[in-house]
């Protein structure tokens, strides 16, 4: 058989596949949609050719860039135009850019293009990076509408193409991200294990130190409490949430809260700020600190002061990284925003999760690490497991599943088959829980042991915040400069 | 409400209103004026020093801190009392739709009174915005980058774009009504302000009055609608409504519970204005008695339905309560403060009762004192409200909770100095504009609207 002729039968194969009843089950679908019904299928249709190798990946997207944008607002179709069109040619591994550009969909999008979305060269992806952070959010949502109509268009099939090709190299963190089959892109979060914590606040002292908080701003904090049918004492580790749906973020009347797109890291834009302190109210888990007052370390002690916000984002994407990691920059991250370390006055602050350390700025032995499970790996604890909930080969997925399998050990009862997002799964039986989860926050911390009833009361731990010389009611040390009442 | 169905002047004083009644505070400036104005500017120069003392040294300077492990609460005073002006704001509108739309003619002598004390509370409402936050110096630039995006989920954004609205159509509401009395009035109007009169009668011709009137109506449609529903009984409780972290404050009923403070401070607002302007410029034939009383009456009413909504959710927080909510409504029900505040209303309540049992137990002096304990208990009630929310949150295992707070120095001499603001806006408006309608008068005269009255120009 020659080759001519096997292309034509893979081509009868293809219209065979896309008859009418195709047509027909494709079109309710798209009926369902927000989206259009004629544009989807025929980019459906089209998808289908590409894939057999029918049309070249240029071509798709040169054929349809105009509609796209015209029904989506933007063209964030995971295929390249002409110049782009060899996925993964100029792959580049640096571990910080991995995962830059993730939207709610890369899956789709990681897998076409490489994992180099954002260092590429002239896509429209990466142009629209590199547009100023303002936009990130349009371009994230825009991703989720494209995750939208895509699946609903069978994009979802060009994964599995992408995997033929062979995938990314490395197996960083990020790359091991673009892979993973959850579906979602980077976000980091942690595993704590509160059966191993011992209550001796290591965590909250270095987290002190690392971020440089005013006094009772504690933005790592140790609770040891005791229930109402407990006899043992049991510690509750509260850094925050990093919630997907964060209600702080939702609030926020000027966007300085917000989600990083890169890593799902929940930010404190401290640049613009109003202190409005909602994102306090609106938290159920009284992670925010507000800086009533003038911080403790006047900002000139901050490794990176001297940079200039501005300044930094007139810069380019390399030149930016590359001048915040000469400087040692600790206060912005690699977009130039200030929103690490302790905030300034009249702006809200909380636990961060070290974004300008997962930027490679204090060097890249710290990317992925955060200074409170540093702290707690030091003092043998290793209660705390940071890093991508959604790679899994990360350090808390890998240790969720060395838990399931220790407890297994114990258990043959327990389905093997663990996936730590599904409420079925063993790890519920190891008792784990994420805190306050049906307020809908969806927050990015499990923790493993037992978890504090409605009725739970703080008590003093092992290690008291005196002891450790950390001021713990803060609103003791306010009192001091409150004018009048107060105390009355 | 029977008194409302009966017609305008009454009382035992009543003459004959005339034009000369409505341009006397143009005219004549008495002592009692400057005494007042001059009190008021001292108190209000003593907050401008006291906030710029919490401008210079941070909000730390005031009695709020963090919830959680700090011990404290972030909101207090100062939203409280920003509810409270927003809820005072509503009294022009709701006198407006009265008169306007529900052909409430008896009220006419104080609805444009009551529109100008919604432009003044209003102000004082913006004004705790800013004075609430932290960096107050970025408010417009931050706020103004991010409204496309933070428009579809913040409250605190639909708050600040309705009560804009809310403002922007009021103004122009009482702008479009201006314009027809200042013309005919124009020769009794101070002539130094000239410059200012002709702005606002820029283009005016007889044939406008009829449209007006028509945009009048509808404007005050699209207000009547807004205000209570958008504003004070949706974007204002929504800031409080919406949040499960704090179970004091989730719930559907947040909305008409804040719509009937809103109103009820609003009816005592206007009683009070207006006791106070026909003392101080012998207007007993306008504003009469008798409008005094249906006044009183319907702040019986909108006060009666206030407490009817803390039954509700008092009996909903203790009967079989989920553990948060339990313990939220618990701590209310036992606070002092809370009984305070609730007293103070039913004490007035009690008033208004009697004296529509036994109409000689009426007089407008103890209507003013009803007023004066309704404002006091809404706003009692209204701080307490948010710093019991944030005492008592959905997690409350912290050692920090329930948090204290106790307003500070400062944060109390904010009550007293917009107050005193909203009076100094008062005194300099009256200088400028006629605060009673001529069509008020000529309603009482008996006369036809319009164009009869154009004469000696």
């Amino acid at each position: 058989m020659s080759t001519e002729d096997m292309t034509d039968t893979v081509d009868e194969a293809l219209e065979d596949r896309l008859d009418e009843s195709w047509e027909a089950e494709m079109r309710a679908l798209l009926d369902e949609t927000d989206y259009d019904t004629e544009l989807g299928l025929e980019m459906a249709k089209d998808a289908q050719r590409l894939i057999a190798g029918q049309i070249s990946e240029a071509t798709f997207h040169e054929k349809y860039t105009g509609a796209v944008v015209e029904e989506f607002g933007v063209d964030d179709r995971p295929t390249a135009p002409a110049a782009r069109s060899d996925p993964g040619a100029d792959a580049d591994d640096d571990g910080d850019s991995v995962g830059d550009g993730h939207g709610d969909q890369p899956g789709i999008l990681e897998t076409m293009l490489g994992r180099d979305v954002a260092d590429g060269d002239g896509g429209m992806v990466t142009s629209l990076s590199e547009i100023d952070p303002d936009t990130d959010q349009t371009r994230r949502e825009t991703m989720k509408k494209m995750g939208a109509a895509g699946a609903v268009l069978g994009l979802g099939a060009w994964g599995t193409s992408e995997a033929l090709q062979g995938g990314p190299e490395e197996p960083s963190v990020g790359t091991a991200a673009a892979q993973a089959d959850d579906g979602d892109g980077m976000q980091y979060g942690m595993v704590i294990d509160l059966e191993r914590c011992d209550g001796c606040l290591q965590c909250v002292t270095a987290c002190i130190d690392e971020n440089q908080t005013s006094a009772g701003a504690n933005w790592m904090y140790v609770l040891a409490y005791e229930d109402e049918h407990t006899e043992s004492q049991n510690f509750l580790v509260r850094p925050c949430q990093h919630c997907t749906n964060a209600p702080c973020e939702k609030v926020c009347p000027v966007e300085a809260r917000h989600t990083r797109d890169r890593d799902g890291l929940v930010l404190t834009n401290y640049e613009i700020c109003i202190g409005c302190r909602y994102c306090q109210v609106a938290c159920p888990y009284g992670v925010n600190y507000f800086q009533w007052g003038e911080p403790d370390t006047p900002y000139d002690e901050l490794p990176g002061s001297e940079n200039d916000h501005d300044a930094l984002k007139e810069l380019s994407d390399d030149e930016r990284h590359d001048h915040l990691v000469e400087t040692g920059d600790h206060i912005h991250d690699d977009r130039g925003q200030w929103n690490d370390m302790r905030p300034p006055q009249g702006v809200m602050g909380k636990c961060t999760m070290c974004p300008s350390r997962q930027d490679g700025h204090q060097g890249d032995e710290k990317v992925g690490t955060v200074a409170c499970a540093d702290a707690c790996d030091l003092a043998g604890m290793s209660s705390i497991h940071f890093g991508d909930m959604n790679d899994p080969e990360s350090r808390p997925r890998q240790y969720l599943r060395q838990r399931v399998e220790r407890d297994l050990d114990d258990d043959t009862d327990l389905d093997t088959d663990a996936d730590w997002s599904e409420s079925t799964t063993p790890w519920r039986k190891l008792s784990a829980f994420r805190l306050l989860e049906e307020l809908g926050t969806e927050p990015n911390v499990v923790y493993l042991g037992n978890e504090p009833g409605p009725n739970a009361e703080q008590v003093d731990g092992p290690v008291t915040y005196d002891a450790i010389g950390v001021q713990d009611d803060r609103k003791d040390h306010l009192d001091e400069l409150t004018v009048g009442g107060g105390g009355l | 409400m029977s008194t409302d169905t009966s017609t305008g002047a009454g009382g035992p004083d009543a003459t004959t209103p005339t034009r000369d009644d409505i341009v006397r505070p143009l005219q004549h400036t008495q002592k009692p004026f400057f005494i007042v104005g001059a009190a008021a500017s001292l108190v209000a120069l003593l907050w401008v020093i006291a906030w710029s003392w919490q401008l210079h040294n941070g909000l730390i300077v005031t009695d709020l801190a963090d919830w959680g492990s700090a011990g404290g609460v972030t909101w207090g005073l100062y939203i409280g009392a920003f509810i409270w002006w927003v809820g005072i704001a509503h009294g022009g509108i709701i006198l407006s739709a009265a008169v306007r739309l529900f052909g409430m003619k008896k009220y006419q002598p104080v609805a444009r009174i009551a529109e100008l004390l919604t432009l003044g509370a209003l102000s004082m409402a913006g004004l705790y915005i800013v004075v609430h936050t932290g960096r107050p110096d970025r408010i417009v630039t931050s706020v103004v980058m991010a409204y496309p995006n933070t428009v579809h989920s913040s409250p605190l954004v639909w708050d600040v774009t309705v009560i804009t609205l809310y403002m922007v159509m009021t103004a122009t509401y009482l702008g479009l009504t201006l314009r027809y009395d200042v013309k005919r009035l124009r020769t009794d109007l101070p002539e130094i302000l000239d410059p200012l009169y002709d702005v606002m009668t820029l283009g005016y011709s007889e044939t406008e009055d009829r449209i007006i009137e028509r945009m009048v109506w509808w404007l005050a449609l699209g207000i009547i609608i807004m205000a209570p529903l958008l504003l004070h009984g949706g974007v204002i409780p929504w800031l409080f409504a919406l949040m499960p972290s704090m179970p004091g404050w989730q719930g559907g009923v947040q909305g008409p519970q804040f719509l009937t403070i809103a109103l009820t401070s609003a009816v005592a607002g206007i009683i009070i204005i207006s006791s106070v302007l026909r003392r101080g410029y012998d207007w007993y034939h306008i504003l009469t008695d008798d409008v005094i009383r249906g006044l009183t009456l319907w702040l019986g009413l909108f006060a009666l339905l206030f407490i009817w909504l803390q039954l509700q959710q008092i009996i909903t927080g203790v009967y079989a309560p989920e553990v948060a909510a339990g313990r939220a409504t618990a701590a209310k029900i036992t606070a002092p403060v809370y009984w305070f505040a609730i007293g103070l209303v039913v004490i007035a309540l009690a008033y208004i009762f009697a004296q529509a049992v036994k109409p000689q137990v009426f007089t407008v002096r103890r209507s003013i004192v009803a007023s004066v304990l309704m404002l006091a208990g809404t706003l009692v009630e209204k701080i307490f409200f948010v710093v019991e929310g944030l005492m008592y949150p959905h997690m409350y295992m912290y050692y920090g909770t329930p948090g204290t707070y106790f307003p500070s120095i400062i944060e109390m001499m904010s009550i007293a100095g917009t107050i005193a603001l909203c009076t100094l806006f008062f005194m300099g408006v009256i200088k400028v504009v006629p605060v009673i309608e001529l069509h008020a008068i000529e309603e009482l005269r008996g006369e036809e609207h319009g164009s009869s009255e154009v004469e000696e120009r």
